[in-house]
């Protein structure tokens, strides 16, 4: 504050059109550089989406002749798509990486649903505390429980099934149970006195009253989930078998030639084809994810 | 927060509650909770005590020996940390402040402004594997853009994905997904009133003093939410760095790099390529208290610097 006072104050009066010439030079120079700034930006963020669809196109050989040789635009190899497809099951693998996202998805939305109702209209003595668990638990390390609860898993033959995704998802998660929480909070108490008086149970309240309200969060919550799963690497990588995995391990290992290099020019192909789907859904619902990332950065 | 006139009417009992309803209700959370994150933990503890190589049916009991081997022999382990310190270290400020400035450059009005942002943005929304799998195309010593580009100008290939250059190659990779910051903080800077930046202006202010002064201390609070969730991503970061060194069809711990052989990419080699079940179980133990450490500083330092709304005359 000190510095901002004994500062001296800009004389906005005196010799007001040399100063306005000033300014607005200013102003330019300012707009000069920040249009810069962005297109600089604009480079950098976008090139290795731009480097990616270059090596998908290209012919190992023309790979093999370093930066340049991707930049030879006359042989360009549409095919390779085709082959990323073909060559390996991607298919298969784009199916189970759907199953899984959507099985998740699914089920962590109605569960956090279920009980981020509980935690915001039903009154039970404990339930303050475990909701400060619940916003606890969002510190926890992913990873941190993963790599024990595979230790257990493979004890009790879960391993190489997709019955632990089954298990997550019934389980919720406790960003979500945050988000529905805070939504619910905010629902008027007449609107449930209206649903009690009439008869209601707290289960028939809940799916008549509350869920159609949260349509926006709902589907909020189906896509982040989905677009995480989808992304998942660790879990599958750890639970699943090569024959039953997702498209996220599928892309790091099994785009390989007889001598079991990996092939790079199949495997930008084929990540593209993967990443596709969750860029579609991100455009598409964009305002979704945005709204998401505020609300739990306002939380703080 | 309204103030109710008539008194608080007893007409509303609390048997309408029923404390079994919200048990139902909250079953599925509580009933995972501890199966799936209560268990595990308790599970790694009990693992960590022992000698368990995740095969043999016969393992014994050892006490503290994983943990005291952990901090007295085995300087690999804390080595590691000490990356995984640097990581974040780096990597943290880096990108709360690169997420700021690329806020500050896209909160205003220019042609195309939301195209721009979903380009900044989009990176944060590619899965890792790909983020990974672009990256080493990019880094690629012989057909990568960056060399290419480098090369134009005269500077001969460069290793990315190996030491000495490896560090630098990771904080690269994960500050190209810091778009996701720039939303939130954008979303804050949209809601600092026009008037305090006009008056501080007024006041004589130039535009870094504005930002020093107005800007920062009205969004800390959104500053602070990406300093504990960066400080607990960067800590375990594990993907990135396998899959950034992966070289054949496996992704495997010890391919990768020192500089980048961070803590958790020690404990996956421990679990998966040493077979020493109860000792990762001892680190990722090690590890789980040093989140809680994190966590409870950064809630300590920041009664001194994040300003919340309600209060605005605190300390």
């Amino acid at each position: 504050m000190t510095t901002m006072l004994t500062r001296q104050p800009a004389a906005p009066t005196e010799n007001g059109a040399g100063g306005s010439a000033r300014s607005r030079e200013k102003r330019q120079r300012q707009s000069a550089f920040v249009y810069i700034a962005i297109v600089v930006c604009l480079a950098l963020f976008g090139a290795p989406f731009l480097w990616i669809l270059l090596t998908a196109l290209a012919t190992p050989q023309q790979l093999g002749e370093g930066a340049g040789g991707l930049l030879r635009f006359d042989n360009l190899q549409w095919n390779n798509f085709v082959e990323a497809v073909t060559r390996v099951e991607l298919g298969a693998y784009f199916g189970n990486s759907l199953f899984l996202a959507t099985l998740t998805a699914v089920l962590t939305t109605a569960s956090s649903a279920i009980v981020g109702f509980a935690f915001a209209r039903i009154r039970a003595r404990g339930s303050k505390a475990l909701f400060t668990i619940v916003l606890a638990t969002m510190m926890i390390p992913q990873i941190a429980t993963l790599i024990p609860t595979y230790m257990m898993f493979s004890q009790v033959g879960l391993v190489g099934t997709y019955w632990p995704w089954v298990l997550w998802g019934l389980s919720g998660s406790a960003y979500m149970i945050f988000l529905f929480r805070q939504f619910f909070a905010a629902i008027p108490l007449e609107l449930e006195d209206a649903a009690i008086i009439d008869g209601c149970g707290w289960f028939r309240t809940f799916v008549q009253i509350f869920l159609p309200l949260s349509r926006p969060i709902i589907l909020t919550s189906l896509l982040l989930q989905f677009t995480w799963a989808w992304g998942d690497y660790l879990t599958p990588a750890l639970l699943l078998n090569q024959d039953n995995t997702t498209l996220a391990v599928a892309v790091t290992n099994a785009y390989l030639d007889p001598q079991g290099n990996g092939i790079t020019t199949l495997q930008a192909a084929g990540s593209i084809l993967y990443i596709l789907p969750a860029l579609v859904i991100f455009l598409f619902f964009q305002r979704y994810f945005i709204s998401s990332a505020l609300s739990s950065g306002v939380k703080g | 927060m309204t103030v109710l006139s008539t008194p608080p009417a007893k007409a509303r009992p609390w048997r309408r509650y029923p404390a079994s309803t919200f048990y139902l209700f909250a079953a599925p959370w509580i009933l995972g909770f501890l199966a799936l994150t209560v268990l595990p933990l308790a599970w790694a503890l009990m693992i960590s005590l022992t000698n368990f190589d995740g095969m043999a049916p016969t393992y014994r009991f050892v006490g503290f020996r994983n943990y005291v081997e952990l901090f007295t022999d085995y300087p690999q382990a804390l080595r590691s940390l000490w990356q995984t310190l640097l990581y974040t270290a780096v990597v943290v400020p880096l990108s709360v402040a690169g997420g700021l400035g690329l806020a500050i450059l896209v909160n205003r009005r220019i042609r195309a402004v939301g195209l721009i942002r979903a380009v900044f943005f989009l990176p944060s929304v590619v899965p890792v594997v790909a983020t990974a799998i672009m990256w080493r195309l990019v880094l690629n010593p012989d057909a990568g853009m960056l060399n290419g580009i480098l090369g134009l100008v005269g500077i001969p290939s460069v290793s990315w994905l190996i030491d000495p250059y490896a560090f630098y190659s990771l904080v690269m990779v994960s500050l190209w997904g810091l778009g996701g910051g720039m939303v939130i903080t954008l979303a804050a800077l949209q809601d600092v009133p026009a008037e305090l930046n006009e008056a501080a202006t007024l006041d004589g202010a130039n535009g870094w003093q504005v930002i020093r002064n107005v800007t920062i201390p009205m969004i800390s609070p959104v500053l602070y939410f990406q300093i504990v969730t960066g400080v607990i991503a960067a800590l375990q970061v594990l993907v990135q760095p396998l899959l950034l060194a992966q070289t054949s069809s496996i992704a495997m711990a010890s391919a990768v790099p020192p500089s980048t052989h961070v803590y958790m990419v020690q404990v996956y080699q421990e679990f998966f390529t040493n077979n020493r079940f109860g000792f990762g179980s001892a680190m990722l133990w090690v590890f789980f208290l040093v989140i809680m450490l994190f966590t409870v500083v950064l809630q300590r330092s920041s009664r001194r610097w994040v300003h919340y709304q309600a209060s605005s005359n605190e300390d």
